[in-house]
């Protein structure tokens, strides 16, 4: 995949004519060139307002009208029937009253349900979209749709797109990590990298004793792995002198070093015991404490800090999540589980002047249905639902769009998946119809042929 | 129906929508949309079917407005068609009707598998064996002449059979009178407006028309969307791939209006504001007046007028050429070339004044040709024949030699069969969103395995897997060959609207790439934006696997596999189908005898009544469990001809919902055009598979040929071995490609004669070290094969020879995987199915998942088993650093290597020996000797300080340098 460049091969051969070469020297040689590093930073063709993602995705279905889409009409219209379009609840159904009542959050006011007091807290900070809208009421489909802007198909995940679009400036750490204590819905297609070439692979960290696979020496001795380092390093380095400095040669001798860091690097940043009492407690944590959603916001904050590109939290998997079918009540147990954690992320991020440039993402697969399902429960709902953005260049205590008197169609500025997508790629910096790769004949997007910038919610 | 471009006709014209009734004509009565609201059709008005006066109906209501129609109709008709009463004993009464003669219509129409019924007047039977047709097929059915009966009219449908014919009766249109029904009038536009109207358009409608359409829909902005534009007369009434955007006089009817309305959520228009009303209104008012228009002629007056594919000029594109045998060129070195390849690449090179390289080291040359035929490394002893007999006579007779002895191993096959599994994207499971497994696909792998082995001609491969099924006197082999097409991916969960144009588009875009080299999925949508593929062809072969009956392996909704096929000779399939059939009707009857003795046992009294009630409960589950292990006839997951093959229409922009014309199943155009015979009443497949092997056909010979030198080489003549089309490379030495494609058909489509030529060509046998300095500049890439360009190990490789080096390799065929039983099947997009089965076979006997990929060949650049891998990346990540720094895989394999060398090898200069030609199949050097003794003993000394035994530090030591040997770049690439 390298690139080959006859120029580097032509210094490097000369270096190592010369002795010069030490396997420190080929590291620093191949990242000065960023022709032969898929991973070098790159510079953007529109400015940029965000420099990072923060990607949290609730997995199952979070209800929009018993969370950030308050519709006084459905309270009243609580028993009755209506026509209810979309998908799956193509049907007539006994409207449901939401099961939580609305507060107005912050300066700006906007109304955010009990489910999430402290969030609600942040909503100057937050512009709500009311009037997202997905294409599949199949939790599969539409979970790969929000990843992958393809239903059906696997395709690159946003976070490989932004990491081959944008590279990454920590490379002793991998620019697209996700943190995910269980496998959600289509499984590890949601953070493949699929056609785009593996550098831009979304890492998984799972929360635990290893959070990256074999990422931990297992050398029982200190400073054995070392020596076999440098041992092979030197051999390594006599059989690239002999075949002129070869740059895919150099390449893999640079990813040793860089995995033999990471071993250290990566550890670091997933100890968060150097974290203070009160940063722990803003993100209700105990300490101690090696998972739960608290844990995977604070190392998320830590990954940013140290320069990767983009981080996914997956909240929930896909046998245990929104999906509340049978009773709407077991939302509150999985708000509860986020709210804390998401909230101290944002005020975190904002302390510490990271939230300018970090676009902090919340959404969900789908939305519920206004209907009742069973005799306490919502189904699924593509035709409309709630997603939020802050920070990285989006305008704070806003909402946009607006769904219908009982939250069943989208009423007015829809932002379908691919204009959440287009809109993302666009505060980075990136015109959503640009960032393409040639595969199989074809030049594929994100957005596939689809997509509009929100250019409303743009500071 | 209602005409899309109508006659110019004077504008008074177009206010009389109802004509009037001919003498002796027919006079409307009533029309009832039986399941549906009141609405216009045809200028007349329909009522309500629910609440009408004097009318009941008996059935079951059913709407389904996402069915797509075939024919298509206007938006009102539809309306009516896809909401209908339906049932096996449908009856519509009409009440109080005055005694006289009518005439009845009768709208049916089919949601998805036709039935047959018989329809009635008056209980009289009028038309048996009415057949709904396909899905969203309907019909206008009638007139019947008749009279009315006691006041009243009764129209029923019954099913012709029980079980099969339920009707679907979606609207009811009466007249009465004998004489002719007059024809429907088409409404037409104002193309003579009056100057009040042009100031109204001027005024009103072109500013809202540029200022809420134009960007996207128009030429000037050089967007036409869905291909509607909206900038001259012609182009809006033509519409878009939706259908004509104006019905002249009904703004109900009409698209743009219902788009601007909202009122389908699919389709609301400008996409992100919903038009204030009065602009809404001044758009309802435009059309009702016969959308006076005096943009004629405006930019996009010949609107979706794509160019059609000029076929003359497209053949000139070098891959449809005919193939040629070029003769192999002169060259001034004649004393290099070996056999005509290298006449080919040495000419190129002297044109460019290069000079090829030396030959590469025995060594070199048999770990080279070891790994490039079996995927595993040469035996130490392996290394020293072949220096030997390199020696003894010449390098050409060792490698011919080397060769045949590889060629003839099973493990050729494993490795070549692997490349043309990553190619046809194999996988053991479904794709669907729950993953099913698919026990018997792995017959299809083996099937590959042994066509490599055994060299099954290229030809006869092709054809088996695209039709072997329908060969005369068909093995079990050649049914289990077609698992090729039955592999195609699977979507979803449900059933009701499972989206079986996904499966076939993944069978054609494979079927497209895999053998002809060209991306004829491209042509889903719109005709090929670069190559000279039609819509039309796309659906021609749409056509063809839409008659093929695919088999089901499960999905959430539905989770036991049926139409698999069975593996007995063709004249016992339908005795086996019969007696799987009664088995499962015995099992059904036993599971309910089960249920019933259950409630019995349950109910009975304590004591002897309540014993022997759990006696017989007892022996019913025993018979239950007997019959449901049964031993079946073993089954392939292969495909089959479906019960009515027919021809479809092509979908408009690849949308399953919106029909165009229907289209003959056909060959590509390009490549003949072939139709399938009048009289062909099969799928087409086996003359599919006879046009894509027509000596005609350059296509299958080159692009075969090129995947082989891409296998021995890393990179084809042709880098985009998948792609021969306009967006594909050009080959880099045409005349060779065409030459080694000439050669392959002359020799019988022999795979294993092309590998012979090619691994004793002179090219082939060229160190990775160039000549001169100038090789790297003039020929950066290799792509002139100045020098052997380095290759990487496969995934499969590296973890192949980590296990041979440990000792611990399975060379054991494959086998079954082990999956759970399908009786516990219960997978779901909640829980799909996931698994990973620990193996120490060779790596292409893995279990492969569709949608999850193999932890260990996600990291080292696997094929991806979703989609056609023509060619691996090879990226280089710290991920894969982390496997070979700290896997157990790693850390064992490397243990147990080490072990072994020192338990047989007492001398350690020896193990040195024996390490390094094991892993590099080369002696160390002097200088590596010294590196890895010293090596040795600062490990020594540092384990022997932390106070570890003798023996545990040697021991430790050992593992130590074979981790750091396994880790070295000499390992994982060939020079």
């Amino acid at each position: 995949m390298n690139p080959r460049s006859y120029n580097r091969r032509a210094v490097l051969r000369s270096l190592a004519g010369g002795s010069l070469l030490m396997p420190g020297l080929v590291s620093q040689l191949l990242a000065d060139d960023s022709s032969a590093d898929p991973l070098a930073p790159r510079s953007t063709e529109l400015p940029a307002t965000a420099k990072r993602v923060i990607f949290i995705f609730s997995n199952g279905g979070v209800s929009h009208m018993d969370t950030f889409d308050p519709k006084p009409k459905l309270f009243a219209a609580d028993g009755k029937t209506m026509g209810i379009g979309g998908g799956l609840s193509n049907q007539q159904r006994v409207l449901l009253r939401p099961g939580w009542q609305f507060k107005p959050g912050g300066k700006c006011g906007t109304p955010v349900s009990d489910l999430f007091p402290h969030l609600r807290e942040c909503m100057d900070d937050v512009c709500v979209i009311r009037s997202m809208k997905s294409d599949d009421n199949e939790h599969y489909n539409a979970t790969l749709g929000l990843h992958c802007g393809s239903f059906f198909f696997s395709r690159p995940s946003i976070g490989s797109w932004i990491s081959y679009g944008l590279g990454t400036s920590n490379r002793n750490l991998p620019s697209f990590v996700v943190l995910a204590a269980a496998s959600p819905y289509a499984g590890t297609q949601i953070f493949n990298n699929d056609f785009l070439p593996a550098y831009h692979q979304g890492v998984r960290v799972m929360p635990g004793k290893e959070p990256i696979t074999d990422l931990d020496p297992r050398s029982t001795q200190e400073g054995l792995q070392k020596m076999e380092m440098d041992f092979s390093g030197a051999m390594n380095a006599r059989h690239l002198k002999a075949r002129g400095g070869d740059t895919d040669l150099a390449a893999r001798i640079r990813s040793f070093e860089t995995a033999f860091h990471m071993q250290s690097e990566a550890r670091e940043v997933f100890d968060v015991d150097k974290e203070t009492d009160e940063t722990m407690a803003l993100y209700g944590m105990k300490r101690g404490q090696t998972d739960g959603f608290g844990w995977q916001c604070l190392v998320a904050r830590r990954l940013a800090e140290r320069g990767v590109r983009f981080i996914e939290l997956v909240d929930g998997s896909s046998s245990h999540n929104w999906d509340q079918h049978g009773d709407m009540a077991e939302h509150a147990k999985h708000a509860e589980y986020i709210d804390q954690p998401v909230a101290g992320l944002l005020k975190d991020l904002k302390r510490r002047g990271m939230l300018d440039d970090t676009l902090v993402v919340w959404t969900t697969e789908f939305g519920r249905t206004p209907g009742v399902d069973g005799t306490k429960g919502r189904g699924h709902h593509s035709a409309c639902f709630s997603s939020w953005m802050a920070g990285g260049g989006v305008k704070g205590g806003i909402t946009y769009g607006e769904t219908d008197d009982i939250g069943a169609a989208v009423a007015g500025n829809k932002v379908h998946v691919h204009d959440f997508h287009a809109t993302i790629l666009h505060l980075l910096g990136i015109d959503h119809e640009r960032l393409t790769y040639r595969h199989g004949g074809r030049d594929y997007r994100l957005t596939d042929v689809f997509g509009n910038v929100v250019s409303d919610i743009l500071a | 129906m209602l005409a899309t471009l109508c006659p110019v006709v004077a504008f008074s014209a177009f206010t009389s929508t109802v004509a009037s009734a001919a003498d002796g004509d027919a006079v409307f009565y009533r029309a009832l949309n039986l399941n549906g609201p009141a609405l216009s059709i045809g200028g007349h008005d329909w009522e309500s079917g629910a609440g009408a006066r004097d009318f009941e109906a008996r059935g079951k209501t059913f709407d389904n407005q996402n069915v797509p129609l075939v024919p298509k109709t206007g938006l009102n008709r539809s309306r009516m068609i896809r909401s209908s009463v339906w049932g096996g004993d449908v009856e519509l009464t009409l009440k109080r009707v005055p005694a006289g003669k009518f005439q009845v219509f009768l709208y049916v129409w089919e949601d998805n598998r036709s039935e047959t019924f018989n329809l009635l007047v008056n209980d009289r039977l009028i038309q048996p064996g009415v057949r709904s047709g396909g899905a969203g097929e309907w019909k206008k059915l009638g007139p019947w002449h008749c009279e009315s009966r006691d006041g009243q009219l009764k129209i029923s449908a019954r099913a012709e059979s029980s079980g099969n014919g339920a009707a679907n009766l979606s609207g009811l249109e009466i007249w009465s009178g004998d004489g002719p029904v007059p024809a429907e009038p088409a409404p037409a536009f104002a193309d003579n407006p009056t100057p009040e109207q042009l100031a109204f358009f001027e005024s009103k409608v072109r500013p809202l028309l540029v200022a809420n359409c134009y960007d996207c829909h128009s030429a000037e902005s050089g967007k036409t969307k869905n291909s509607l534009s909206v900038d001259s007369r012609e182009s809006i009434r033509h519409g878009g791939d939706s259908g004509p955007a104006l019905v002249s006089g009904a703004p109900d009817e009409s698209l743009l209006i219902a788009a601007v309305r909202h009122t389908n959520p699919e389709l609301t228009m400008p996409p992100r504001k919903k038009l204030p009303p009065e602009d809404i209104a001044v758009l309802e008012e435009w059309v009702k007046m016969g959308a006076p228009d005096p943009r004629v002629g405006g930019p996009s007056a010949a609107p979706a007028a794509r160019a059609p594919v000029d076929w003359e000029k497209a053949r000139a594109w070098w891959s449809f050429q005919p193939l040629t045998k070029p003769a192999p060129p002169v060259v001034r070195d004649t004393a290099w070339p070996e056999n005509g390849i290298d006449s080919f690449i040495l000419s190129r090179l002297e044109t460019e004044g290069l000079a090829p390289a030396e030959d590469a080291a025995p060594g070199v040359l048999i770990r080279r040709l070891t790994y490039d035929l079996t995927g595993l490394p040469p035996s130490p002893e392996e290394v020293d024949a072949f220096e030997k007999s390199a020696a003894a006579s010449g390098l050409t007779a060792a490698i011919r030699e080397a060769a045949g002895r590889l060629l003839a191993s099973p493990a050729y096959g494993e490795t070549w069969g692997r490349r043309w599994l990553d190619v046809v994207r194999y996988a053991d499971t479904a794709g669907d969103n729950s993953d099913f497994p698919i026990p018997q696909m792995r017959l299809y792998r083996d099937w590959v395995i042994s066509a490599f082995n055994r060299d099954l001609p290229y030809n006869e491969f092709v054809r088996e897997q695209l039709a072997g099924d329908l060969l005369p006197q068909r093995t079990n082999d050649q049914l289990i060959a077609t698992g090729y097409l039955a592999n195609a991916r699977r979507f979803g969960s449900r059933v009701d609207d499972y989206p079986t144009h996904l499966t076939i588009e993944d069978t054609i875009d494979n079927f497209g790439r895999t053998f002809l080299g060209l991306t004829i999925n491209c042509a889903r949508c719109h005709d090929h934006k670069f190559d000279p593929i039609a819509a039309a062809d796309y659906y021609a072969l749409y056509g063809i696997f839409n008659s093929t009956r695919y088999p089901w392996p499960g999905i959430e909704l539905e989770q036991r596999q049926r139409d698999l096929v069975p593996l007995v000779p063709e004249d016992q399939v339908a005795a086996v189908l019969a007696a799987e059939r009664q088995r499962s009707d015995e099992l059904e009857r036993l599971k309910k005898n089960e249920k019933k003795l259950a409630e019995a046992a349950k109910k009975a009294s304590d004591g002897p009544e309540k014993e022997d009630a759990n006696q017989k409960l007892e022996a019913a589950r025993q018979a239950v469990r007997e019959a449901a292990v049964r031993p079946q006839a073993p089954q392939a997951y292969a495909v089959a001809e479906s019960e009515k093959p027919a021809d479809v229409p092509i979908q408009l922009r690849g949308d399953p919902t919106k029909s165009g014309p229907m289209v003959r199943r056909h060959f590509l155009t390009i490549l003949g055009g072939a139709e399938l015979p009048p009289d062909d009443h099969s799928s087409g497949r086996g003359k599919l598979a006879e046009w894509v092997l027509a000596p005609s056909n350059p296509l299958p010979a080159r692009v075969m040929a090129n995947r082989l030198w891409q296998g021995h080489f890393g990179k084809g003549l042709v880098a985009t071995p998948n792609d021969f089309g306009k967006q594909g490379r050009a080959p880099t030495h045409p005349e060779l490609l065409d030459w080694l494609a000439s050669e392959f058909v002359s020799k019988g489509w022999s795979v294993k004669e092309m590998h012979r030529l090619i691994v004793t060509s002179r090219t082939y046998r060229q160190s990775s070290t160039p000549r001169s300095p100038e090789a790297h500049e003039k020929d950066p890439g290799q792509a002139l094969l100045s020098s052997f360009p380095r290759l990487r190990l496969s995934a499969e490789a590296i973890r192949d020879t980590l296990l041979e080096l440990g000792g611990s390799l399975d060379r054991a065929p494959g086998g079954e995987h082990p999956f759970p039983p399908q009786e516990k099947w219960e997978y779901t997009q909640h829980n799909p199915f996931k698994a990973v089965y620990p193996t120490n076979k060779r790596s292409v006997y893995l279990m492969t998942q569709r949608i999850q990929r193999h932890p260990f060949l996600a990291i080292f650049d696997g094929a991806d088993p979703s989609t056609s891998t023509a060619q691996r990346t090879t990226s280089t990540t710290p991920l894969q650093a982390l496997f070979l720094l700290n896997d157990p895989l790693v850390h064992e394999q490397a243990a147990k290597f080490a072990d072994r060398l020192r338990t047989s090898l007492p001398a350690e200069p020896d193990r040195f020996h024996a390490a390094w030609l094991e892993l590099f199949a080369r002696p160390p050097g002097p200088e590596e000797v010294e590196s890895a003794q010293a090596f040795l003993s600062g490990l020594r000394s540092k384990l022997a300080a932390t106070g570890q035994p003798p023996e545990a530090v040697e021991s430790e030591a050992w593992h130590a340098l074979i981790r750091a040997l396994l880790r070295l770049n000499e390992f994982v690439y060939l020079d």
